[in-house]
């Protein structure tokens, strides 16, 4: 270890690689966590040079991989790589729309080793989850995927985004994913970076609503104790303190883009000064501990004030550094998520603001879409990422 | 420390303690006896027991609870002084209250009620175990035979139960989803019942045990008192805990209940539900114990989550293979490690099931 890491011995290794394989999908949700400028399929990495990484994420100290995307089966190799990661004893998680070609490969992944799929729904109500995602008959497919995944044996995990256009549905998602024989239920309340920040007016819950679907989780933990494990990400702006971004920045995981651009969270392009290193020209170990993105806002000597002195800093590490940049200007600033920052007061306004006008239309995912983004933003102008 | 004289030769058993002395004595039978010390308690308060195991101390203690009464009426009719008998009869009020839905006895059954019994079952002491029911008689007939002092004496666990209400009541309202406030209103008001009662007995006591043998009785008598306490959790952590030996008649998981906790028992026991002794635990798909050679150590990896384990969890989960029960596994790990199995199964049980909570075992 002293090798790849001789003038830091105390950095600890990445836990998790989120491996982007592809930004292709044929679903089109309002608030995907890809990048406004999504990877084309020519400038995507071959399969050697993901089993290549994969190599190194092992020999670093990953254990889990995430195959994600996009959607990661529009891949042909996605078999190939997923039989590289059992053969290096990665823990394998597919996260998937379940869509398009996923039923089709599901066997063949079985079959080499996949360890958990992640299945990911939009609504409950089908014309709903289909009008979210933008996909027509989705519904459908995503319940028979989810099946066959059960009677694989495979362990199943739902994950459903939470916001405005769903919020009414969250008792009818923890009974769909009993139904469909998952372990565990993500209500994960949307995180407001990449497609979801652009869409944030149409996708912003009131606090009533978020706190009776707070309440309905609680209550059904204990209904469904030893049956269904549900995870729960509240929403950020009606928080309290901040979320760990990834586990801290540079401290748990790895996020490989689809062109092979290794970040710290899937959102930390929008940080515009950051250099980021690729796969193609670094080792991951060397990228892990040298690349200038990582190594950026990687601690706590970065910080300013309120964080620098907090007591909390080492446990939520000053929140998300892209939601600290598109809400307070300031990458380095207190994500104003925390209710320390002194933009808190006006985040929640503003959230409470937007989920009282009537929703504007989504603005739909898509490649080469140029979205400029109009937000509004606390500081009371408009900031284009 | 370096005494400066030779110490004294006395036997300390023949000579008079004064009553702060006295009281001290009988305070530290409590600091090495009292039933918060047992592992029960412990498993209690720590919400490591299961709903079921929290289930089977509500039904038996409840049989203490409905005799307290009796046995204070015992010690009452031992009483010739009025006025002691005005003071002793209050502690017949606190449990039996002044009226129907009223009283310790009342906020208990609300308590069996609140975990989900129905009154019937509980107030019918059919599923206590016979240790329960010998050990509560025991402490009925003692106050019945032995002098007042010794009965007065034998109530002075008061003393002590303000702690372990305390932490009991803490404990339980974090650790357990099903316990609320209203169901634990019992301990609110012993609270405030037991000082008083214990300050009055403990000074009755310093009165009254005027020689070196009273106090030997007055404190062998606060022992047996421990004793009862302790021998009613060694009987449920026998039936209950481990080695899960229920006798035959006693409560059984499922029955004595009311329908929508029965039928969440039922529903429960479809899926993972509780491991005992019997089971076969199994790591299912997508759950894999591995050696992170990194970081040189043992990690249980699951969906979207990784435990890492400590040398005793990889030393249990190394033996669960799908064949082998938690008693088989308890079996090998007590010859490895020359332990005591009944215990290894009972610390086995409680990983296990959290880890069964969690949805990363099954049976």
């Amino acid at each position: 270890m002293n090798a790849i890491t001789p003038n830091a011995p105390a950095l600890p290794a990445p836990v998790g690689l989120l491996a982007e394989l592809t930004h292709r999908c044929p679903l089109r949700c309002p608030y995907c966590s890809n990048p406004l400028e999504l990877d084309r399929r020519s400038g995507e990495l071959d399969t050697a040079t993901w089993q290549r990484v994969l190599t190194e994420a092992a020999a670093l100290g990953v254990l889990h991989v995430h195959l994600s995307g996009g959607e990661p089966t529009a891949r042909n190799d996605i078999v190939e790589i997923t039989q590289t990661c059992a053969k290096l004893g990665l823990y394998s998680n597919l996260i998937t729309s379940g869509v398009g070609g996923a039923l089709a490969k599901l066997d063949a992944l079985y079959d080499v080793g996949l360890d958990h799929v992640q299945l990911s729904v939009q609504g409950v109500d089908a014309a709903n989850a289909e009008k979210i995602g933008g996909l027509k008959n989705a519904q459908p497919q995503k319940f028979a995927f989810a099946e066959r995944v059960t009677q694989l044996g495979l362990p199943l995990t739902l994950n459903s985004v939470i916001h405005r256009g769903n919020i009414h549905e969250v008792e009818g998602f923890i009974d769909l994913a009993v139904k469909l024989g998952a372990k565990r239920l993500e209500v994960a309340h949307t995180q407001y970076y990449g497609w979801a920040y652009v869409n944030r007016a149409a996708l912003m819950p009131n606090k009533a609503d978020v706190d009776r679907s707070i309440r309905i989780v609680e209550a059904a933990r204990e209904r469904l104790k030893g049956q269904l494990v549900i995870d729960l990400v509240v929403p950020d702006y009606y928080a309290k303190y901040p979320k760990a971004c990834a586990g801290g920045w540079g401290r748990k995981l790895m996020n490989v883009t689809p062109a092979g651009k290794v970040l710290p969270c899937h959102a930390a392009e929008t940080i515009k000064q950051l250099e980021f290193w690729y796969v193609t020209d670094h080792s991951l170990a060397d990228i892990w501990a040298n690349s200038p993105a990582f190594t950026a806002y990687r601690g706590t000597d970065w910080m300013q004030e309120p964080c620098r002195s907090c007591d909390r800093r080492e446990k939520d590490w000053g929140g998300c550094r892209c939601q600290a940049l598109a809400l307070a200007g300031d990458a380095a600033a207190t994500d104003p998520a925390c209710s320390l920052s002194p933009l808190h007061a006006k985040v929640r306004d503003l959230a409470t603001e937007e989920a009282a006008e009537t929703p504007p239309d989504y603005t739909y995912r898509t490649i080469g879409s140029n979205v400029q983004p109009n937000v509004r933003s606390p500081l009371n102008e408009e900031v284009s990422l | 420390m370096t005494a400066p004289f030779p110490t004294p030769v006395t036997d300390e058993s023949q000579r008079l303690l004064s009553p702060d002395e006295l009281a001290a004595a009988l305070r530290d039978i409590g600091a090495r006896r009292y039933h918060n010390l047992h592992p029960f308690h412990r498993l209690l308060h720590d919400g490591k027991l299961n709903k079921d195991q929290v289930r089977a101390w509500a039904l038996n203690r409840y049989y203490y609870q409905a005799m307290i009464p009796i046995k204070d009426a015992a010690v009452l009719a031992r009483m010739e002084d009025a006025s002691l008998r005005r003071i002793w009869r209050q502690r017949i009020v606190d449990h039996d209250g002044d009226a129907p839905g009223d009283g310790g006895i009342e906020r208990w059954l609300k308590l069996a009620e609140g975990v989900g019994f129905t009154r019937d079952y509980v107030e019918s002491t059919q599923g206590i175990l016979s240790a329960t029911r010998f050990s509560v008689d025991a402490y009925v007939h003692f106050v019945k035979e032995r002098s007042l002092l010794e009965a007065i004496a034998s109530s002075l666990t008061e003393m002590f139960s303000p702690t372990i209400i305390s932490e009991r009541v803490a404990g339980m309202l974090k650790n357990y989803e099903f316990i609320t406030k209203d169901t634990l209103a019992y301990f609110d008001k012993r609270l405030t019942q037991a000082p008083r009662d214990a300050d009055f007995a403990l000074d009755y006591v310093q009165q009254h045990a005027t020689t070196p043998q009273l106090q030997r009785q007055a404190m062998a008598a606060l022992t047996f008192k421990c004793n009862v306490l302790w021998t009613q959790l060694d009987a449920l952590y026998f039936a209950y805990v481990a080695p899960g030996m229920i006798p035959p008649d006693a409560w059984t998981p499922g029955t004595g209940l009311v329908p929508e906790a029965a039928a969440a028992t039922t529903a429960q026991a479809a899926g993972t539900g509780t491991l005992g002794p019997h089971d076969v635990p199994r790591l299912p798909r997508g759950v894999r114990l591995r050696h992170d050679a990194v970081r040189d150590q043992h990690v249980l990896l699951a969906p979207e989550r990784t435990f890492d384990l400590d040398a005793n969890a990889v030393a249990v989960l190394e033996y669960v293979d799908g064949t082998r029960t938690v008693r088989d596994i308890a079996g090998l790990l007590a010859e490895k490690f020359t332990a005591d199995r009944a215990v290894i199964e009972a610390d086995i049980l409680v990983m296990l099931n959290d880890l069964a909570t969690k949805r990363v075992l099954e049976r």
